[in-house]
């Protein structure tokens, strides 16, 4: 739309689309390791449901997918596939890291095969910490995204804004407490 | 070799015979399909590569590593206890049970016993691990095969599950709680009876898959007679756990060796299958299931009173020399080689993971099958990631 | 298709009335008659375990021994090194001078006679008994594949070759398993570094930041001078 890039979007326009962004999400479960149990757990168990807060976690394929949660390990054999799976999703895009692993490195820190976080491949929104991270922790990380998305400026978005060399910022990166 | 054997064998050369047919016919090569290294039905990032022709496999190649994070090595530079901690890791669905073998072997190089109370509850959860795990697998190959359901189950009541373990040790998973010595802490208050009302719940889950899966004509058509595993192939491939008791072998680690465990205290059966296909392995499986939850409740009975830990120094040091412990964990035999020169850390740590051996056999039984029964066998086979890759 | 339950009498624990020591003793005699002086050295835990070495190039022959003397369940394959690390756990003081390291290569039980040793589990599953295989393995590093043997071999061989540079010949296909192709250097040897822990000082040996006055109350800082303080954080 060219009113989008051009800034010219109406406030109560650009609130209500992303009103309706962050409440359609869907997710695409980039579930390495045991964070993705508990990722499975999050999404698919009747417990922690999270369709209940409007995210659908069954996208058939990462181009149709608004949200990838990393949850779990990233080795450097895996690291090309991630990049890939990332530059398939179309914008406006988001990423949540879920777990020590895919945080820093988490356990594995001195390992001579692990990618110490996935933020040095691909930019992340939100850091959820945990060993894992309990499913209501996700859920927090999911919450805090929609919060973020309901306040994004949509214009600056889609020009890529704060693209900075090969990794683009986006702001600063939320923690999760707990 | 046996003459199923040669039925795979000549079932192999025939599909390559095909192939150069179609070769000569339409002039095409034959298709290289790639599953995963991220794809929904493999438990993770197992890549296989598979040679195709038509819809029949010509040769595939499981390609492992994507999640290979250096066990191995970190053990090295780590102390018993910081040990511990990342081992909960390999098998991430049953973590208390990997905890247990490694524990086992630095106490057999040290030379003590953890109490009995110890001993009895460590059995427990090793038992309530197995049961967490092995419910994931009903569902999880329930789902492979296109039934969507039983996951949802599974997932439900596997959280009463990982609510007892939570209740006594802290953690969902990977909860740590194995110590040199004993355990970390005693049982909470009412634990013993919760826990009997969740294994009330489990056996109505298995009666609920019984009836939903195994009953099912369309499962029974998709896994019976698919990814036939011989006998004497199997254990030269050293498939272990469920795997090796579908195929005939009756051997079960708990019952064939003595460990400082409980498990020669209690009363309970082995289930073995004669047939060595899909439907075995999903069948062996959810009877033990059902066998564990009625050792659970064997083993709450019976928890003697005592201590929980031994009396073990502050700062542990393992004497040198060489210990081999291997347990039946959920996935199949899991053990450890700990050689220790007497530091506050081993010196190498082998660990011995059911998954690598029973997936290395992939590539044997794959050949011939169609791609979705690539599917099936591989879910039948039940690997963990962590497992294989370490 | 009737499926079997459990047998009524379970043949390993039967015979684990009996002492295990004659049994693993008879064995020893049984390998030693199926290999002669092939079979170095031996190591028994009384009721628990049992070690043999055999030499370098008996390696496949103790394979087929040890399968027509009953161990027909492949347990696994894998490799020690014996030196000890010349980097420790990387918890050094970079302040200090790095400390004293042993560095005498000495093997476990069984003995031993080079660096690299590789070792395997076998399993008999009728007797309930298994036995840890070992052989020396010199420079340069080489080693008869025992995929003939038993098929299970194949993955943990290349795993070993992959992690300790260890080739075996007759193996089908030796390539990575674990790592991408274009990693350098073998990571299980202990002259491997973890560069993790090279890189960066060990947080609690070292103190990066020192105490500011204000919260000294022991005096440890009375002696930086003012200027010092102002630059120290």
């Amino acid at each position: 739309m060219g009113l989008v890039d051009r800034g010219r979007l109406p406030k109560p326009l650009t609130k209500l689309f992303n009103l309706g962004r962050s409440y359609s999400l869907w997710v695409y479960q980039w579930g390495l390791a045991c964070c993705a149990i508990e990722m499975g757990a999050a999404f698919g168990s009747p417990r922690y449901d999270v369709m209940r807060l409007g995210v659908i976690p069954l996208p058939a394929s990462p181009r149709q997918a608004d949200l990838v949660v990393i949850s779990g390990t990233v080795t450097d054999k895996m690291a090309p596939s991630i990049k890939r799976l990332y530059e398939q999703m179309p914008d406006p895009k988001y990423v949540i890291s879920m777990g020590s692993c895919a945080n820093c490195g988490g356990p594995y820190w001195d390992s001579y095969s692990v990618t110490k976080g996935v933020d040095q491949i691909i930019p992340v929104d939100v850091y959820v910490p945990g060993c894992p991270p309990r499913p209501e922790a996700l859920l927090e990380g999911i919450v805090l995204l929609q919060e973020r998305i309901r306040n994004e400026d949509m214009a600056a978005k889609w020009r890529g804004e704060h693209h900075d060399g090969v990794v683009e910022r986006r702001g600063e990166p939320i923690v999760v407490n707990g | 070799m046996s003459t199923v054997v040669d039925r795979q064998q000549l079932a192999y050369i025939a599909a390559q015979a095909a192939d150069a047919r179609l070769n000569v016919e339409l002039e095409t090569e034959g298709m290289t399909l790639n599953i995963g290294p991220q794809h929904p039905a493999t438990h993770g990032t197992l890549r296989i590569v598979a040679r195709l022709d038509g819809e029949q496999v010509v040769w595939a190649e499981p390609s492992a590593g994507y999640m290979h994070r250096g066990y191995e090595k970190l053990t090295e530079v780590r102390t018993f206890p910081q040990v511990t901690t990342l081992v909960n890791r390999i098998d991430w669905l049953g973590s208390f049970a990997n905890e247990v073998p490694f524990i086992l072997a630095a106490e057999k190089l040290m030379e003590i016993e953890a109490p009995p109370r110890a001993q009895w509850i460590r059995t427990v959860l090793f038992e309530l691990s197995r049961i967490a795990n092995v419910t994931l697998f009903l569902g999880d190959m329930a789902v492979q095969l296109g039934a969507i359901t039983p996951v949802f189950y599974a997932f439900r009541d596997r959280e009463h599950v990982l609510n007892q373990i939570e209740a006594a040790t802290g953690g969902r998973f990977h909860p740590n709680f194995d110590r040199i010595g004993g355990l970390k802490e005693d049982l909470p208050k009412g634990w013993v009876d919760e826990t009997k009302a969740v294994m009330r719940k489990m056996r109505n889950f298995c009666d609920e898959m019984e009836t939903l899966i195994v009953g099912n004509e369309i499962f029974a058509a998709r896994t019976r007679g698919i990814g036939v595993i011989p006998r004497d192939v199997a254990m030269q491939y050293g498939l272990s756990g469920a795997n090796a008791r579908a195929s005939g072998i009756d051997w079960d680690l708990r019952r064939d060796q003595t460990l400082p465990m409980a498990w020669d205290k209690i009363e309970w059966k082995v289930w073995t299958h004669p047939d060595g296909d899909s439907y075995a392995r999903y069948w062996v499986r959810l009877q033990e299931v059902r066998e564990a939850t009625k050792m659970v409740d064997q083993l709450l009975d019976g928890i003697p009173s005592g201590a929980i830990m031994a009396k073990v120094p502050r700062i542990i040091k393992v004497p040198e020399g060489e210990a081999w412990v291997s347990t039946e964990n959920p996935l199949g035999e899991m053990g450890y080689y700990v050689v220790s020169k007497g530091d506050t850390g081993p010196f190498r740590v082998k660990i011995r993971s059911a998954s690598f051996n029973n997936i290395s056999i992939a590539s044997w039984v794959l050949r011939g099958t169609y791609v979705p029964d690539v599917i099936t066998i591989l879910a039948s086979l039940y690997f963990i990631l962590g497992d294989i890759d370490r | 298709m009737n499926p079997l339950s459990s047998t009524g009498e379970t043949p390993a624990a039967a015979v684990a009335e009996l002492v295990h020591d004659t049994r693993r003793e008879g064995l020893i005699d049984q390998f030693r008659s199926a290999l002669g002086d092939k079979l170095v050295d031996t190591h028994l835990k009384p009721g628990d375990d049992l070690w043999l070495r055999v030499r370098t190039d008996a390696w496949r022959e103790t394979g087929h021994a040890a399968r027509d003397l009953g161990f027909d369940y492949f347990g696994f394959l894998s490799a020690i090194d014996w030196m000890p690390s010349p980097y420790g756990k990387g918890e050094d003081d970079p302040t200090e001078p790095p400390p004293e390291r042993s560095t005498e290569v000495k093997q476990g039980y069984a003995g031993g006679a080079t660096r690299f040793q590789v070792f395997a589990r076998l399993h008999s599953i009728a007797t309930g008994v298994g036995i840890t295989l070992k052989v020396d393995v010199p420079e340069p590093l080489e080693l008869e594949s025992w995929v003939p043997v038993y098929a299970g071999a194949n993955w943990h061989e290349r795993e070993t070759w992959e992690m300790y540079g260890i080739t075996f010949t007759g193996h089908p296909d030796l390539r990575h398993i674990y790592l991408p192709g274009d990693f350098e250097g073998f990571p299980l040897r202990k002259d491997f570094p973890l560069l993790a822990r090279m890189v960066k000082p060990w947080p609690g040996i070292v103190d990066v930041e020192p105490i500011p006055a204000e919260f000294d109350t022991d005096g440890e800082a009375e002696a930086a001078p003012a200027t010092d303080e102002a630059s120290a954080t």
